[in-house]
This record gives structure tokens, sequence and C-alpha cells, in this order.
């Protein structure tokens, strides 16, 4: 068999992964490929959510000017509700709406074009339309390339970064994944609706390219997971995400969870005339370590959502500043190891040091509890219920019956809900010993 | 020489936004032809378009799918259908065939290949819905005529075929040809007609100014005059008379008015 490369290095995927992995690639001198499946990179991404990109600052310097974002989030919100309550913590401030900035909603079509260009220009080729099906392997089992659909579609390369994306059908097939489980992954569901820029600057009290961020827990009819609510310019994302063998369970479908959602006194006012322009639904790896596939094989790395780099930890919700640090820090990884003439495990064990020495990896190790404690059931559908009974209780005036004490409040409101005392100070303990 | 030539449309439905542009199907379908074509009769494939810079990505398609080479005509998006003839005309001289898509993604008059046609003095089969390449040297082409009925034609050599986007589907391309198309050579032409500021010659029609004289008199005369309100009553009469005549006389001069019946 010919084992002679065609090219250094073939990224499959041009999300924020692939793109940033070819661009580090490009930008050493290595001749590298960018395979992306559809028309445009972005065109096949599903998304309603916040991207950070601070890590962008390393690739791109004053990436603020020339990306494509939507909002910048200068208002984050938690909200607990039940099906008559809600209690929201809301927090705003000046600093994220200026530069160097912090969170940003966009378009992904947008952004993940924007991102693709940037290694284009550096000198990677990106080829679209074209589907990589499969893994080349050498004679020693090492690999040496991919087969994508196109007639003569075998492509060899030094080195394949697997950036697919969840669900990655090359870190399966490469033998990454130890098992896959049900259970490790969430559906994320997604309404985009139309509102007037004005009406959403309004509404949700912003101004400019100012933007809110919303996260929602007990909102899901029942089916673990949480809901959000992200605001574009003329636009806003409204969904939920659930936890696959709980809503395979409840034998509900996503679409009526987001509507009763919508229904919600406390979401209804803020959508209320909106035309719904897109439904979509895709894949989420939520557990974290959990589920992490190895990260190297002899000839590729993988990265992004394609390595499970994707922090699910209730409070910080984040996924393409891991799919884009993962990338380039497999790009770095495989400069080095193409440099030093030595592409299999060892040598491209640069990719792991760097995701263990920074937040990839260090993030998901500290956090590692928090999938399962976010998605447990007390957290679930007890805690809501607490939280916002306490909230009511406290804030209800009950004259002429005196103020009760708010020792009193949490006790009866935690006896009504149902939890055991000695739950709340384990579910207290863990959660402190996690995010604490 | 086998040609295909091909519109690019830079952003339908968002104006300039590369990842909306590109070409329609019926000029894809004209592509595949010529290669077919151009395979049967073991001759040149050349894939001509007239537009700006960007429009070379269309032609870059073309060559990764099989085509031999590339030109552009450097003309703006916007020049004339007969204007865009007469510079691809300048392309396409001396070949055989020449491939065209009935419609383009923006416009879709199909008027160009009329013009090509007309530019060399070719035979023209227009708008067609099936073809048959039989020997190559002379194609049928099939053509819609009224009441669901078919034409079909037999063209040699010099021709036009404009096709329509069911008659054929552009071919995958291979992989190896899709990446050394990146960096293929695009012969770029500046076309040797003089094309004519298109916004110079058509223009909206606008009557010239006239100069009318100054009001006169006061506002009140002029809505007078206007509305006849000044005019003495045309029905206007001062009659004495007994009241029971004048009562008759008063019907009389309403039935007369059409006032009573």
């Amino acid at each position: 068999m010919d084992d002679e490369p065609d090219v250094d290095v073939i990224v499959v995927g041009g999300g924020p992964a692939g793109a940033c992995a070819a661009l580090v690639a490009a930008r050493a001198g290595l001749s590298t490929v960018l395979l992306e499946r559809g028309p445009f990179p972005g065109s096949k991404n599903m998304y309603g959510g916040v991207v950070y990109p601070r890590i962008l600052d390393r690739l791109i310097p004053n990436w603020w000017e020339t990306a494509p974002i939507q909002r910048w989030v200068t208002r984050r919100s938690t909200m607990v509700l039940t099906d008559t309550q809600a209690l929201t913590v809301d927090y705003r401030t000046e600093a994220w709406g200026k530069p160097p900035y912090n969170g940003a909603t966009a378009y992904r079509p947008d952004f993940d074009h924007w991102l693709a260009g940037h290694a284009e220009a550096a000198g990677a080729q990106l080829v679209c339309d074209t589907t990589a099906v499969g893994l080349l392997r050498g004679a020693s089992g090492r690999i040496v390339g991919v087969r994508t659909d196109r007639p003569g579609g075998d492509l060899r390369a030094r080195v394949v970064i697997a950036c697919d994306g969840v669900n990655s059908f090359l870190a399966k097939e490469a033998g990454l994944f130890e098992h896959t489980d049900a259970k490790h992954y969430t559906l994320g569901v997604k309404e985009t609706l139309a509102l007037p820029k004005e009406v959403i600057d309004e509404r949700f009290g912003v101004r400019g390219r100012e933007g809110v961020d919303i996260e929602m827990i007990g909102c899901t009819s029942g089916v673990n997971g949480g809901g959000f609510l992200y605001t574009n310019l003329d636009s806003v994302a409204v969904g939920v995400v659930l936890k696959l063998p709980k809503l395979a369970a409840q034998q509900l479908r996503p679409e009526e969870i987001i509507a009763r959602m919508k229904r919600h006194p406390a979401i209804a006012p803020l959508i209320e005339g909106a035309d719904l322009k897109e439904y979509s639904a895709h894949l989420i790896p939520e557990a974290g370590l959990a589920m992490m596939p190895k990260m190297t094989t002899d000839g590729m790395l993988v990265a992004g959502d394609a390595a499970a780099l994707c922090l699910a930890a209730g409070i910080w919700l984040e996924g393409v500043n891991f799919a884009m640090a993962s990338g380039m820090y497999a790009g770095e990884a495989v400069v080095e190891a193409v440099r030093n003439g030595d592409v299999g495990v060892e040598g491209l064990a640069g990719y792991q040091r760097r995701l263990s020495e920074t937040f990839v990896l260090k993030d998901h190790r500290r956090l590692r509890r928090a999938p399962e404690i976010v998605l447990s059931d007390r957290v679930q559908h007890l805690y809501p219920a607490m939280v916002a009974g306490i909230a009511e209780r406290m804030f209800q005036v009950d004259n002429p019956a005196p103020k009760p004490r708010l020792r009193t409040i949490l006790k009866q409101e935690r006896k009504r809900v149902g939890i055991r005392r000695r739950d709340l100070a384990r579910d207290g303990l863990d959660g402190l010993r996690t995010f604490g | 020489m086998i040609a295909a030539c091909v519109k690019w449309v830079a952003g339908v439905p968002e104006p300039g936004d590369e990842r909306f542009a590109g070409i329609s199907a019926a000029d894809q379908a004209a592509v595949e032809l010529a290669l077919r074509h151009g395979a049967s009769m073991g001759d040149d494939v050349v894939v001509v378009t007239a537009g700006p810079p960007a429009a070379e990505r269309a032609l870059r398609e073309a060559l990764a799918a099989g085509a031999t080479r590339a030109v552009r005509v450097d003309l703006p998006a916007d020049a004339t259908s007969s204007d865009v003839a007469t510079a691809l005309a300048g392309v396409v001289g001396d070949a055989a065939f020449v491939w065209c898509g009935d419609y383009s993604t923006d416009r879709g008059s199909g008027s160009v290949p009329a013009f090509l046609a007309a530019e060399r003095s070719a035979r023209q089969a227009l708008g067609a819905v099936a073809v048959d390449l039989a020997d190559g040297a002379t194609i049928s082409v099939t053509r819609r005529l009224d009441g669901g009925r078919r034409e079909v034609s037999t063209v040699s050599a010099p021709a036009v075929v404009s096709v329509e986007g069911a008659v054929a589907r552009l071919r995958r391309a291979g992989l190896a040809g899709v990446l050394a198309a990146r960096t293929a050579p695009i012969e770029v032409r500046r076309p040797a007609v003089v094309v004519p500021d298109v916004a110079a010659i058509v223009h909206a029609y606008r009557p010239r100014a006239r100069t009318l004289p100054p009001p006169h008199g006061s506002t009140l005369d002029r809505l007078r005059e206007l509305t006849d309100a000044a005019a003495a009553p045309a029905h206007g009469e001062t009659v004495h008379l007994d009241p029971a005549d004048a009562a008759d006389r008063i019907l009389t001069a309403l039935r007369a008015w059409s006032y009573l019946t």
C-alpha cells in the first residue's frame, strides 16, 4: 500500500475546532486540507448559545473587531421555574459590552464561516461538500488519511485531526471511544423566533449590541435538563436541553416541551408575537470527563465535540471555546510532531499535555461531577419547587400573622417538597466540593 | 473545441454573500453536457463566464469536474445580455458547440444564448428539455411546443444550445480535481468591446419642467374660479306671484331641474 502522504494534515470538520486546528497548522507552514461536509463552514451547525472567544486572543488579535457576532452578552440570568413561579438571579455589567468583551451570541453559519476564512487565509485548503466517510490505515495499522465521499476520494496525510462533531464516526472508527452510552448525551432542541430589534431591546432592557443570556431549570416538563433563551440582534433562540434516556422514558416530544416552556408566565411575555423561523435539534456530549475518548492514536487526534469537550456544568455551559482551544492545541501538537518526524501516539503527546495544563481539561477535572449533579433528579425536580416556595413565603405578607423565621420556612418548604434533611446536606456538600 | 458558458450570480437572496453565490442548475447542466460532449468527441472543453473576479469560483468548480480550461471575461455583474454575448463570442469564437443554461439565478431571461448565436452566426437550439449527443458531430435536441408536444431538432456545428436544469446533473468532482482546481490558472480577458455605460443610456422618463406664471388675485377668488362658486346660479330667477301660482311655479321648476319626477 502506498503510504506517501498527499498533504501534511487533514482536518475533518470546518467548525470552531477544525478551523482553529487548520489555522494553526497552516500558519506553521504545513500543507493542510480542511474538509467540510456542508456547502460552507457553519452551514450544518445547529446552535443557540453563547460563544466565549477569549482563547482567540492568541490566534486572531482584536478578533472582536471582525467577528460576526449578534450581541455581546452583558446580562446573565439564571431562572428557577415551577409551573407558576419563577425566581431569577440576574447579573449585568457594562464591562462585557466593550473590548476585550466576554461572551457573545452568534449565528454559527456566520461565525464558523468567518473563522474558517482565517484558516483559508493562512493557507489551509478548504474543501466543502465533502464528507469523510472512513479512515485509511497503513500497513502498521497507523491512520494515514481519510476516505471521502467524492470520486477518487482517498486523501493521505501525515496526521488526521478529527473535528467531526458530536457522535464522531472517525473517533469511533479509530477505537478512541471505549464505549458510548446514550445517558452521556443530551438533546438540544431550539426554536429561533424573530422579533424586531426594538422589541427585543425593550423587553430585555438592553441597547445597541447588548444581549441577554437566560438559563433555566425546572422548565422541562419533568425530563431532566434545562432551558435557555438567548437574544440575537433581531431574533431570540429559545430551547431546551434534554437528557436522552429520560426523554425516551417520558414519551414526550421535544417540541411539546418547548411549547410548554414558551407558555410559562415568566417566558411568554418575552416572546409574545414572535415569528417562528427555525426549529432544529442536535446531540450534545454533556457528560464531560465521564465520556471522553482517548485524545490521540497513531496518526490521529480528536478535538472539539468529537472529543466530548463540552462543559455542561449548570452555571457554566460552554462548548465553542473548548472546541477552539482543543483545535488550537491539536494544531500545535501536530506541528511539533511533524517537525520532529514522529506522528505516533508518543509524538502527538503534546496534545494531551496541552489539554491537561490548560482550562480544557482542568475545568473538566474540577467540575467532573457537575453534569451529574445538575441533571440529578433532586436538583431537577425537587429543589426548584423548594427554592421558589421559600422565595414566595419570604416575600409574601401574611398580616396579621407575623413574618415567619427563615429557618422555619426552609424547614417547612423542605418537608412540603419531600426532601430529606440528610439528602439536602449531602447535595449541599457535593455542590460545595464541585463548585466551591 | 466544446464550450460551456455560465453566469455566476453574487448571492441570492443575500447580495454579495459568497455563501449564497453560484450558478443555476441550468448552467450546471450545460457544464455537464459540455463535459460529456467533449469526452465523446475527444475534444477540449472550455468553460467561460463573464463577471467579476469572484465568479472564478464557478469556473474552478467546472475545472474540478473536468473542464480543460477556464476563461473569465472581466465584465461588471450588470452588463447587458448583448454585451455579455459579444464578450463571450470573443472567447468561444471557434467552438463547434456552445452549451448554455437557459436561465440564471437572478434575471433568468435566457437571452444571452440567443444573442451569442446571432453574434457568431451559429445555429441555435434554445430551451432544450432533452438532449441526445448521438455521434457528437450532429446532436438531437428536444424542445417544448404548445399542448405538451415536443419538437426534435437535429443540430450540427456551429451551434449554441441552451438547456433546462433537469436535462443533466453536474457530476460530482473527484477529490484530486477539487484540490487541483484551487490553484489552476484561469485566463482573464478584458472585453474587446467597449461596454457602454448602461446607466447613461437607460434612464427613467422625466418630462421637462414648465414655467408657470405666478398665481393672481386672492386665494378666495381663485377658489371660486376653480369651483364656479362665484358664477351666477344658472337656474336663478326672481318672480313675483300669488302664493298658489308661486307654489305651482316652484314645482314646475323643480321638475324641470330634475329634482322632482
